[in-house]
């Protein structure tokens, strides 16, 4: 199911990559239009659980150019308009996640799921990190802002997303794939 | 509920411009501010300008980008300009280290003795941050708008990107409409099984576990598709030589207009700032003088 090495870019990145960049598109879409009640200024955004399950079953690649891509579409559907930093920041959140992809042998077993939400976690964290301090050069907010305004809130409804959407969407992905057969 | 792009065909100098131009264009301004840390409004106000006729020249509806309009407004009053009126931090150290008049306090936790001054420093500072935030964002705002969806992966590869960066992109764009209608479909389907998509009950674990039954069937379909996009691709040889695009993309002379433009933008303002020492921070005596009085 899964035999890759970690940097391999070939056809299968390419087309996993533009499938996950739209996938990830609509439904950041779909949120920005109908968004999701939540507390505060957290937003909880569903598609990151898609870019992070893309980014664990195919890799770094696919996931860097899946949350690169896909954030600058889904401000597109939205017409927010083109926010480069914030797109690097989800192609990182991606790539990061994507480091686990090759020792994920199993989508099923409770161990590789850890993992892959764990290396989720830790992408989410470093890519929302990125976004955040690049607006103090951008916009020259300070520090505290970055962190407390716009870091935690984005960090903390994405990892509560990846959470409980990316196990689910791994068990799926296993039977869909046993049945396919690779 | 249906997914369409913003973009539509309009007879205007920003949409005849090479898609790079617009581009290297938005990135010239943004560099131009950021990298020699421009805070002088003498020098933001007429970037600002230009900005804004380029904005007004791709003449987009109103009722297209009100709602883009509303999120950056509210995102610049109410979490930059407040932040820069009560901290007046993120910019240059000048903001709160010079000596500014005390306009009112603000009490925040007066019992604590903490009540946060605003000074006139302060205030000029979340106009200028305001301002020059403005001057990145109305550039950036019109793309979706009048940038072709097809011709992005072009825009790229011409742009140095690689065959398979560039296809992705090219490949993304044509991918989006079918999950979109697929997204769509499967939302009506879930509804026509009493699916309550207005009303996600439970407490917030299970609101969003609830989303399962709208993701996982466009997600796990497109993993299918994708297998076949890729057998496809496959027996079309994709990957073993360097590929060849449909679409060309030419410079006009109104393409080195702009791009020299811009360029020229970036050269001044780190000429003024690093040759010259101008465009730092600094609040003109006339808005003390409106304030606080002579």
């Amino acid at each position: 199911m899964n035999d890759k090495s970690t940097w391999e870019f070939g056809t299968r990145q390419v087309v996993y990559g533009a499938i996950g960049a739209a996938l990830y598109g609509v439904f950041s879409w779909a949120t920005n239009i109908f968004p999701l009640p939540a507390a505060g200024n957290v937003t909880f955004r569903p598609a990151v659980a898609v870019l992070i399950f893309f980014a664990a079953a195919y890799g770094p690649w696919v996931g860097l150019l899946a949350g690169f891509i896909g954030n600058t579409l889904g401000d597109a559907l939205s017409g927010w308009g083109f926010y480069w930093h914030w797109s690097l920041g989800n192609g990182l959140m991606g790539l990061v996640a994507g480091l686990v992809s090759a020792s994920i042998k199993d989508f099923r077993a409770q161990g590789d799921i850890v993992k892959a939400v764990g290396w989720g976690i830790a992408g989410v964290a470093v890519g929302m990190l990125f976004a955040s301090l690049t607006e103090m050069f951008m916009g020259g907010i300070d520090l505290n802002t970055a962190l407390f305004g716009y870091f935690t809130p984005a960090f903390l409804g994405n990892a509560v997303v990846t959470v409980i959407l990316v196990p689910v969407l791994m068990i799926a992905f296993a039977a869909v794939a046993s049945r396919r057969g690779r | 509920m249906l997914v369409t792009w913003k973009y539509r065909l309009r007879d205007t100098f920003i949409q005849r411009l090479d898609p790079r131009t617009r581009l290297i264009f938005l990135f010239s301004i943004i560099f131009a501010l950021t990298i020699p840390e421009i805070w002088d409004l003498r020098i933001i106000l007429p970037i600002f300008a230009i900005s804004l006729t380029l904005y007004l020249m791709a003449r987009i509806e109103w009722k297209d980008v009100k709602r883009g309009w509303a999120f950056i407004l509210v995102f610049l009053i109410f979490i930059v300009g407040i932040n820069g009126v009560l901290s007046g931090r993120g910019g240059p150290s000048s903001v709160t280290n010079i000596e500014s008049p005390i306009l009112f306090y603000v009490p925040i936790l007066t019992s604590f003795g903490w009540d946060v001054p605003i000074t006139v420093s302060k205030l000029w500072f979340a106009i200028s941050q305001i301002l020059r935030m403005l001057t990145m964002a109305i550039l950036a705002i019109p793309i979706p708008y009048t940038m072709d969806p097809n011709i992005y992966g072009t825009a790229f590869k011409r742009m140095g990107a690689s065959d398979n960066v560039s296809f992705t992109m090219d490949l993304a764009f044509r991918f989006l409409p079918t999950f979109a209608r697929d997204f769509t479909i499967t939302v009506d389907a879930q509804r026509a099984r009493g699916y309550e998509m207005e009303s996600l009950k439970g407490g917030l674990f299970e609101r969003i576990r609830r989303l399962s039954p709208l993701i996982i069937p466009v997600v796990m379909q497109s993993t299918v598709t994708g297998e076949e996009v890729i057998d496809a691709m496959d027996l079309r040889a994709f990957g073993t030589n360097k590929r060849t695009w449909i679409k060309t993309l030419t410079y006009a002379p109104r393409d080195y207009f702009m791009l020299g433009l811009g360029a020229a933008i970036f050269i001044t303002c780190c000429v003024l700032k690093w040759g010259l020492g101008i465009g730092g921070f600094f609040v003109p005596d006339f808005f003390t003088a409106l304030l606080v009085g002579s």
